[in-house]
């Protein structure tokens, strides 16, 4: 490998600094929604934090404490400096605790869950992506791909929750995930269920994209250099497909991130979505501002890590 | 479009199943609460006594028609926004493409908890706002993108060479000629928003009326064991509504990607 030169040094510099610019207009875009919606929407948030039964004194004294009675832009600065010291205020319902404490909390098993499932989703999918274009399954790799374009389109809410009466609690081949004992294996069962779509997507795009270079050079020389079709395709035409494959898991995260409040919801497990949940059944406003930023945040880093990703294992990226 | 029975199909079941016995979302009985499938309720019933085929006909309808809504104003605003752009060029169409490409990636879950945390019981017309937000996006950058072939060809330049104005290309010429692919689009927006208005109820984010698939899963879920087949409506009808809404708009010769 050589040395990179100066321009390409630039040019790699200016496609970071601009990744992250995004990054972070993202993340402002998404705060500031959720400032403008919990105070532009009509209803009074001291309102909707203590009901309609609230005195106005009791009400004037949350305004308060929220600053909602200052002005919209000294509101706004505040919660943007608030933004940037990670410090939105105290939790309205656990008075002591900070909103960003809690959400942190409960961002570890989120993406805990995320993370294992887009290993999971991953492996699936480019194991299936092989069978279907590889020689081991001869006529029959039909089939990978009929069933990789059905799981494509089955919503996780439709088989999440018979799946998990059926293994779970019918024939009880695996523990909930939500009990304490179940410990990894619930994790794991969890973060299974979360991978089938992803696993769906990526399989789609993989075998799209390796049936795309089937007949490309180098993979004829590989083969009539005599290697095993698990070397000419695992080895020299996988890394190839890398930036397809990258690609589909950042479009998903955002979907991968949805269905990980289902599953939370569904298993009862502790997490973002829980919290998330709590926070607007109790109207815990600087909570609820905290977990959108947050969730908006580990979504933009994921992303910027399958850009970073993309552009270590495929030396075509950075210099174009 | 000769693929869009099984939908007029399942919209017509679901309206006859609600005039024939006619959802009163009050009716209840508390006496069958979770009873199993009997004569007098084909599907059982759920939580109250609630009868589950009838709340399965009234999610289904008010479900396509929250999407096909959807589907149509995020059509109706980004296959016109993304010809315009496009027959443009320019920084207008870098910028619309840019904001499709942060759209499409975009947790609209996320989004949609937001807006909704906002409002003090969400209905279905917030959820209609909510997901039109971002509904656009997709057939925007599809126009972007068959719109970049579209604008070289010959017809176009014979437009433009007898004097039409741009707005007449882009009505005339463009927006037609993009309405194969953006209409198969339109399904998958459909399929898709049917499935999020039952996640986001499900989590707990839905109309406050209540009836809608997510709400009845959830209910399934919560009497897993005393009661599986409101689970199993439940998961069964959320499925076969996003399967119909992508099926009817597919093309017979549609290849994968």
């Amino acid at each position: 490998m050589r040395a990179p030169s100066i321009r390409e040094l630039r040019a790699g510099l200016w496609a970071t600094a601009r990744a992250l610019g995004e990054a972070l207009l993202v993340l402002v875009v998404l705060a500031t929604i959720a400032f403008l919606a919990l105070r532009i929407l009509p209803g009074d948030p001291a309102a909707l934090v203590l009901g309609d039964h609230a005195s106005e004194v009791e009400r004037a004294a949350l305004r308060e404490k929220l600053h909602l009675d200052e002005p919209m832009w000294l509101q706004y600065a505040r919660f943007l400096r608030g933004l940037a010291t990670l410090d939105l205020g105290d939790s309205l319902r656990r008075p002591g605790t900070s909103a960003f404490g809690r959400v942190g909390q409960a961002l570890v098993p989120t993406a805990t869950l995320a993370a294992t499932s887009v290993g999971f989703g991953t492996f699936f999918g480019i194991s299936a992506a092989l069978l279907a274009v590889g020689p081991w399954l001869g006529s029959r790799r039909v089939w990978v791909e009929r069933l990789l374009e059905g799981l494509a389109a089955t919503p996780l809410l439709s088989f999440a929750p018979l799946l998990t009466y059926l293994l779970a609690v019918r024939f009880r081949v695996v523990p909930l995930p939500a009990d304490p004992d179940a410990g990894a294996a619930g994790l794991l069962f969890a973060a299974g269920l979360l991978a089938v779509p992803l696993g769906a997507h990526v399989g789609r795009t993989t075998r799209a994209a390796l049936s795309r270079i089937r007949r490309a050079p180098f993979l004829a020389v590989a083969v009539a250099k005599g290697l095993s079709p698990l070397r000419v395709w695992g080895l020299h035409a996988l890394p190839t497909v890398a930036g397809p494959v990258l690609t589909v898991v950042a479009t998903q995260l955002g979907a991968l991130l949805g269905g990980a409040v289902v599953l939370e919801r569904l298993f009862e497990r502790p997490g973002l979505g829980l919290l998330v949940l709590e926070a607007y059944t109790t109207r815990d406003v600087p909570v609820l501002e905290a977990a959108i930023v947050a969730g908006g945040a580990m979504f933009v880093l994921a992303q910027g890590a399958a850009t970073i990703l993309h552009a270590a294992i495929d030396p075509r990226v950075s210099s174009s | 479009m000769r693929r869009a029975w099984p939908l007029l199909v399942l919209v017509a079941l679901a309206v006859a199943v609600l005039l024939v016995r006619g959802l009163d979302p009050a009716h209840l009985e508390p006496e069958v609460a979770w009873a199993g499938p009997s004569p007098a309720h084909p599907l059982g019933c759920a939580e109250a006594g609630a009868d589950v085929l009838s709340v399965v006909a009234a999610s289904l309808v008010r479900g396509i028609a929250l999407a096909a809504c959807v589907a149509l104003t995020g059509f109706g605003i980004g296959v016109p926004l993304g010809a315009l752009v496009v027959y443009r060029r320019g920084v207008a169409e870098r910028a619309v493409l840019r904001v499709c490409d942060l759209l499409q990636a975009f947790p609209s879950f996320l989004l949609a908890l937001v807006i909704l945390a906002a409002v003090r019981s969400p209905s279905r017309v917030h959820l209609y706002f909510v997901f039109a937000l971002t509904a656009w996006a997709p057939f925007a950058r599809l126009a972007i993108v068959e719109g970049r072939v579209l604008r070289e060809a010959a017809f176009v330049e014979a437009a433009r060479a007898l004097g039409r104005s741009a707005g007449q290309i882009v009505r005339l010429h463009i927006v037609p000629n993009l309405l194969p692919t953006t209409l198969v689009q339109l399904g998958s927006t459909a399929s898709a928003i049917v499935v999020s208005e039952a996640a986001l109820s499900f989590v707990g984010f839905g109309p406050k009326d209540g009836v809608s698939l997510g709400a009845l899963i959830d209910q399934g879920v919560v009497s897993m064991q005393r009661a599986p087949h409101v689970l199993a409506c439940g998961a069964l009808a959320v499925f076969v509504s996003s399967r119909v809404l992508l099926y009817a708009a597919s093309r017979p010769s549609a290849e994968g990607a």
